[in-house]
C-alpha cells in the first residue's frame, strides 16, 4: 500500500523535475509556413507532430497557415521536423521566428477585421 | 436561408468555468442580417465547441491560451475569429454560394432549444471520463462531487446512486433524452452502460424540463453515447484488474452514404472470473460475472433540417454471488452453500427523429423506445423471476413565437407502456405480481428569454395513469446572470414515480429477512425547491469558479423501507409523517499552476424520514461529502496524472431494537483514487488504483458464519465491501 502511494508520488515528482530540467536543456525552435487549408488538418497535424521525437511545444495554425515546434538540442532536427511535415501531405517552407510571428499577427488582424 | 441544422433532443447547456465570452452571430441572406441558431462555435484545435441558441447568441469559455474561434454553419462560409479581450462579439456570416463544396463539420451540435440552460447541469465530457477506470456508469462519478455510488448488498454487486442524498430511483437515468434503466434495470443497470461507450453526460440537479416525463424529483442524469457520425472511426480498450477482471470496449462507425448514412458499432465484453475473498468470511468479495453488451445504431441526416436515428441493443449478463464454492449448477437448496445468480437479457429498440422547418422557428421531434427485461434469479432460498416491458414514446414541438425567439413554446405529447410480470417464491409462500402501467400525457413550457441576462421557464404536463389516475406536474426555472460572472438559478417543481415494490428492493433478499409490503402500488411525490450561484472570477490569471448551491426535496407520498421496526421482515409502507432531504454543496474550481487543475467540493447532507412513527435521520446516508480532486496534464498532454480523494462522512445504521453487538452508527472514511495515463500517437495507456488506502467496511456480511439462520444480513451496507482495486488499460483510436 504504502509503496504504491510512494511509486505515485515519485510518478509525479518526476514529471514536474524532468519539465523543468527539459526547460534548462537547450531547445530549439524551428518555423514553417505552409499550405494547410482547414482545421481538420491542424487537428491532424498537431497529434502528428507533438509525438515526434524531442517535440517540446507546438503551435499548428491553419489560418495563418504556419507551424511553430520547439524542440530538444539534439533529439531532432530541422529537416527532421519538416520531413514528418511533409510526410503528412503538406508543402513546407522553413521561416525565421520574426517572419512567423509578422504571419501569425497578420492573420490575426485579418480576422479580427472580419469580425467588424 | 440556403441550409440548417437539425439538432433536437436535447436541452443540455453549457456550463462555463473560466472567462465567458458571449455573442451574436448574424446570417447575410436575401432578407438580410438575421440572427442564426444552431451556428457551430469552437476554439480552433479544441473540441470545446458549443452551438449558438435559437437567435443566434452563444456563450462559450475562454481559456488564457484560447485566441482563435471558429465559426461555421452549413451554407455559410466558415469564419475563423481572433479573440483578444472578453467582450462581447457580433459575427455575421456570409452565405456560401457553392453549397456543394461546403465542408460539413462533424461534430455533434448537442443543443438547440437554448445553449443558456435556466437548469443547473453539469456537463461530464469524454475527457472527463477518461480519467478513471470508468468501466461503467456506476464508476464515472468519482471524479464528480454531485453524485454518490454505493452498493445496495455486499454479495451481488448491486450498485446505487445517489443525488442530493435520496436514493438513485428518485433521479431519472436517461439515455440520450430517453428514461431508461428504471424498472428491472435499477439495481444492475448503472453497470449495464459501459464507459467507453459515452460521450458525455450531463447531471442537472432539481427539478428537470417537463418534456421528459413527471419523474425525476432530485435531478435528471442523461448519457449519450457516441454518434455513428462522430470523428472516431475506430475506437478499442483493453482493460485488466488484478482482482481479475478483463474488459474489452470496441466502437467502430462507417459511412454508408456519405454523411448522409452512417452507422456505428458498439460492443462491449467482460468477464468477471476470479473468486476472490480477502476478508475470509466465506464470501466472495465481489461476484463472478460475465457481460456481453452490443449496440448498432443508424444515423440519417438529409442536412434540409431532417433527421432520424435508429438502432438496437442486446444485453445479456449473468453473475454469481455468494459463498466461495457455491456450485450455481447444484441450484439454491440448504445441501448447497449460500449464492446469488441473476441471469440477465434485455432487448431494446429506439427511433428519433426529427424536422426543422425552413422558417427556422418550428422544429418537431419525435423520440421513442422500446425494451423488454428478462430476469432470473436467486438470492439464497428466494427465487425470483420477472420480466418486463416498457414502451415510451414522446412527441415535442417547439415553436419560437417571435423572430429573436423572446417566446418559446415547448408542446406535446406522450405515451409510456409499462408492463410488469413478477414471481417471488420464498421458503414458504409465493407472490405473484402483474402490473400494467398505461400512461397517455400532454405537457406544454414556456421559455422566456428577453435578452442574455434573463431566462424563466414554466412547465405544466397532465398524465392520464391507468392506475393513479390525473397525475399534474408544475415545474419553474429561473436564471438570472447580470454580467459574466454570476450566474443565480432557482427552480421548484413537482415529481413522482410509481414504485415497483418487489423490482427495486430485489437485493434486500439478500439477508434472512423476508419482504413484507401492503400494497404493490405506489405513487410516491414529491416538492423539490433549488438555489444555485455560479461566480466566475479571475484570480493571479487563472479562472476560478464557485458554485454554491441548496436544494430541498419534501415528499407528500414515499415509500418507505423500514429496517428497522421488525426482526424477521423487511416493512414496506406509505409514509405518514415527515420525509425530507437538505443538500448543501460548494464546489470550487482552479487551475493552480500552469497545466494543474483542482476541484475542491464539500456537500451537506440532512435526510429524514419517519419511520414507525418516529422522524429519523435515513440509514446508510453519510452525513457530509468532502471531495478533492487533483489533475496535472503535461504540456503536450503526453502525460495525465489524476487523483481524487473522497471524505465520508459518518452515518446511521439501522439496527432492530436493542442488539448489543451491532453499532447503530458507522464513523467518517476516506477512499483515494489515483491514475497515470501516458499518450502515445493513437493510443494511451493507463494504470490506476481505486480505494487506494484499501477502506473496506468491516463485516459487510452478518451473520457470514450462518447464512441460513436467522441472523444473516448482507444488506447492511454503508461503505466499500472491495479493498484497493490495481488496474490496467489501454485505448486505442482511430479517427477519420
Amino acid at each position: 500500500m504504502n509503496k504504491i502511494i510512494i511509486l505515485l508520488v515519485v510518478i509525479f515528482a518526476g514529471s514536474f523535475i524532468s519539465e523543468s530540467v527539459a526547460q534548462e536543456k537547450k531547445t530549439k525552435t524551428v518555423c514553417f509556413k505552409s499550405n494547410m487549408d482547414c482545421a481538420n488538418c491542424e487537428n491532424k497535424l498537431n497529434e502528428y507532430l507533438k509525438f515526434e521525437k524531442g517535440v517540446k511545444a507546438l503551435k499548428v495554425d491553419y489560418v495563418s497557415n504556419t507551424i511553430l515546434i520547439e524542440y530538444k538540442n539534439g533529439k531532432n532536427s530541422d529537416e527532421g521536423l519538416a520531413k514528418s511535415v511533409e510526410k503528412k501531405g503538406y508543402k513546407i517552407e522553413k521561416i525565421s521566428l520574426e517572419e512567423y510571428k509578422k504571419l501569425v499577427a497578420a492573420s490575426q488582424e485579418e480576422t479580427s477585421k472580419k469580425s467588424n | 436561408m440556403k441550409s440548417y441544422i437539425i439538432c433536437l433532443f436535447l436541452i443540455f447547456p453549457f456550463i462555463a468555468n473560466s472567462q465567458i465570452l458571449k455573442g451574436t452571430v448574424y446570417g447575410n441572406n436575401e432578407s438580410g442580417k438575421e440572427p442564426l441558431p444552431g451556428v457551430n462555435i469552437y476554439w480552433q484545435g479544441t473540441n470545446i465547441g458549443i452551438a449558438s441558441d435559437t437567435d443566434g447568441n452563444f456563450k462559450i469559455k475562454k481559456r488564457k491560451n484560447q485566441h482563435m474561434l471558429v465559426f461555421s454553419f452549413v451554407g455559410y462560409e466558415t469564419q475563423v475569429v481572433h479573440i483578444s479581450g472578453a467582450e462581447p462579439v457580433t459575427i455575421t456570416l456570409e452565405p456560401n454560394l457553392k453549397l456543394g463544396e461546403v465542408t460539413v463539420t462533424k461534430k455533434d451540435r448537442g443543443t438547440y432549444l437554448s445553449t443558456i440552460n435556466p437548469i443547473h447541469t453539469e456537463r461530464i465530457t469524454g475527457a472527463e471520463l477518461t480519467k478513471a477506470a470508468c468501466c461503467n456508469l456506476a464508476e464515472s462519478f468519482e471524479t464528480n462531487p454531485s453524485v454518490d455510488v454505493s452498493y445496495s448488498d455486499a454479495i451481488s454487486g448491486a450498485k446505487e446512486l445517489k443525488l442530493l442524498g435520496l436514493a438513485g430511483i428518485y433521479s431519472k437515468l436517461q439515455k440520450e433524452n430517453i428514461p431508461n434503466m428504471g424498472g428491472l434495470a435499477t439495481s444492475y443497470g448503472l453497470t449495464y452502460i459501459p464507459g467507453p461507450w459515452m460521450e458525455s453526460m450531463q447531471v442537472s440537479k432539481g427539478t428537470s424540463s417537463v418534456l421528459n416525463g413527471y419523474e425525476s424529483i432530485t435531478g435528471q442524469i442523461n448519457v449519450e453515447y457516441k454518434k455513428p457520425d462522430s470523428n472516431e472511426k475506430l475506437h478499442l480498450n483493453l482493460f485488466s484488474s488484478a482482482s481479475g477482471k478483463l474488459e474489452f470496449n470496441g466502437n467502430t462507425n462507417f459511412k454508408i452514404v456519405g454523411d448522409t448514412l452512417t452507422t456505428g458499432l458498439l460492443v462491449h465484453a467482460e468477464n468477471l472470473y476470479n473468486e476472490i475473498d480477502h476478508n475470509n468470511d466465506s464470501f466472495l468479495d465481489e461476484p463472478v460475472i460475465k457481460q456481453f453488451h452490443i449496440l448498432n445504431r443508424w444515423k440519417y441526416q438529409n442536412f434540409k433540417g431532417h433527421m432520424a436515428q435508429a438502432g438496437i441493443d442486446l444485453l445479456f449478463e449473468d453473475r454469481t454471488g455468494g459463498q466461495v464454492g457455491f456450485d450455481k449448477d447444484k441450484g439454491n437448496t440448504l445441501n448447497n452453500l449460500y449464492g446469488v445468480n441473476i441471469n440477465t437479457a434485455r432487448a431494446e429498440a429506439f427511433f428519433k427523429t426529427g424536422y426543422v422547418f425552413p422558417s427556422q422557428s418550428t422544429a418537431i421531434a419525435f423520440l421513442s423506445n422500446f425494451y423488454y427485461h428478462d430476469q432470473k434469479s436467486f438470492y439464497g432460498l428466494n427465487d425470483y423471476n420477472a420480466d418486463e416491458s416498457k414502451l415510451f414514446m414522446n412527441l415535442i414541438l417547439t415553436v419560437d413565437l417571435d423572430k429573436y425567439a423572446f417566446h418559446t413554446i415547448n408542446t406535446g405529447a406522450s405515451f409510456i407502456y409499462n408492463k410488469f410480470n413478477e414471481e417471488l417464491k420464498t421458503t414458504n409462500r409465493l407472490f405473484l405480481l402483474s402490473r400494467n402501467e398505461n400512461i397517455p400525457g400532454l405537457f406544454a413550457e414556456y421559455t422566456y428569454k428577453p435578452n442574455l441576462l434573463f431566462t424563466a421557464m414554466v412547465g405544466f404536463r397532465s398524465d392520464f395513469h391507468n392506475q393513479f389516475g390525473t397525475i399534474l406536474t408544475p415545474r419553474m426555472h429561473l436564471r438570472y446572470s447580470p454580467d459574466n460572472k454570476l450566474v443565480f438559478r432557482a427552480s421548484v417543481g413537482k415529481g413522482y414515480r410509481s414504485a415497483n415494490v418487489l423490482a427495486e428492493n430485489i437485493f434486500l433478499l439478500a439477508s434472512s429477512r423476508s419482504l413484507n409490503w401492503e400494497d404493490a402500488n405506489y405513487l410516491e411525490n414529491a416538492w423539490n425547491y433549488g438555489i444555485s450561484l455560479v461566480q466566475n472570477y479571475t484570480l493571479f490569471d487563472k479562472a476560478l469558479q464557485i458554485n454554491t448551491e441548496f436544494y430541498r426535496t419534501d415528499f407528500i407520498d414515499q415509500l418507505i423501507i423500514d429496517r428497522e421496526s421488525s426482526e424477521t421482515e423487511v416493512l414496506l409502507y406509505p409514509l405518514d409523517g415527515k420525509s425530507y432531504a437538505n443538500s448543501f454543496q460548494v464546489d470550487l474550481k482552479y487551475e493552480l499552476i500552469k497545466n494543474f487543475d483542482l476541484v475542491l467540493a464539500y456537500r451537506l447532507n440532512d435526510v429524514k424520514q419517519t419511520i414507525g412513527d418516529k422522524l429519523k435521520e435515513k440509514a446508510l446516508t453519510s452525513r457530509y461529502k468532502g471531495l478533492i480532486t487533483l489533475n496535472y496534464t503535461t504540456n503536450l498532454k503526453k502525460w495525465m496524472f489524476d487523483y481524487t480523494v473522497q471524505f465520508n462522512g459518518g452515518g446511521r445504521i439501522p439496527v432492530y431494537g436493542v442488539q448489543p453487538n451491532l453499532d447503530d452508527e458507522f464513523s467518517p472514511y476516506t477512499i483515494m483514487n489515483a491514475q497515470v495515463t501516458k499518450y502515445f500517437r493513437g493510443w494511451n495507456i493507463y494504470l490506476g488504483s481505486e480505494n487506494l488506502a484499501g477502506f473496506k467496511q468491516k463485516n459487510p456480511i452478518l451473520g457470514a458464519n450462518d447464512p441460513f439462520g436467522p441472523n444473516f444480513d448482507a444488506t447492511t451496507i454503508w461503505g466499500p465491501v472491495k479493498g484497493r482495486r490495481i488496474y490496467v488499460g489501454l485505448r486505442f483510436t482511430l479517427n477519420n
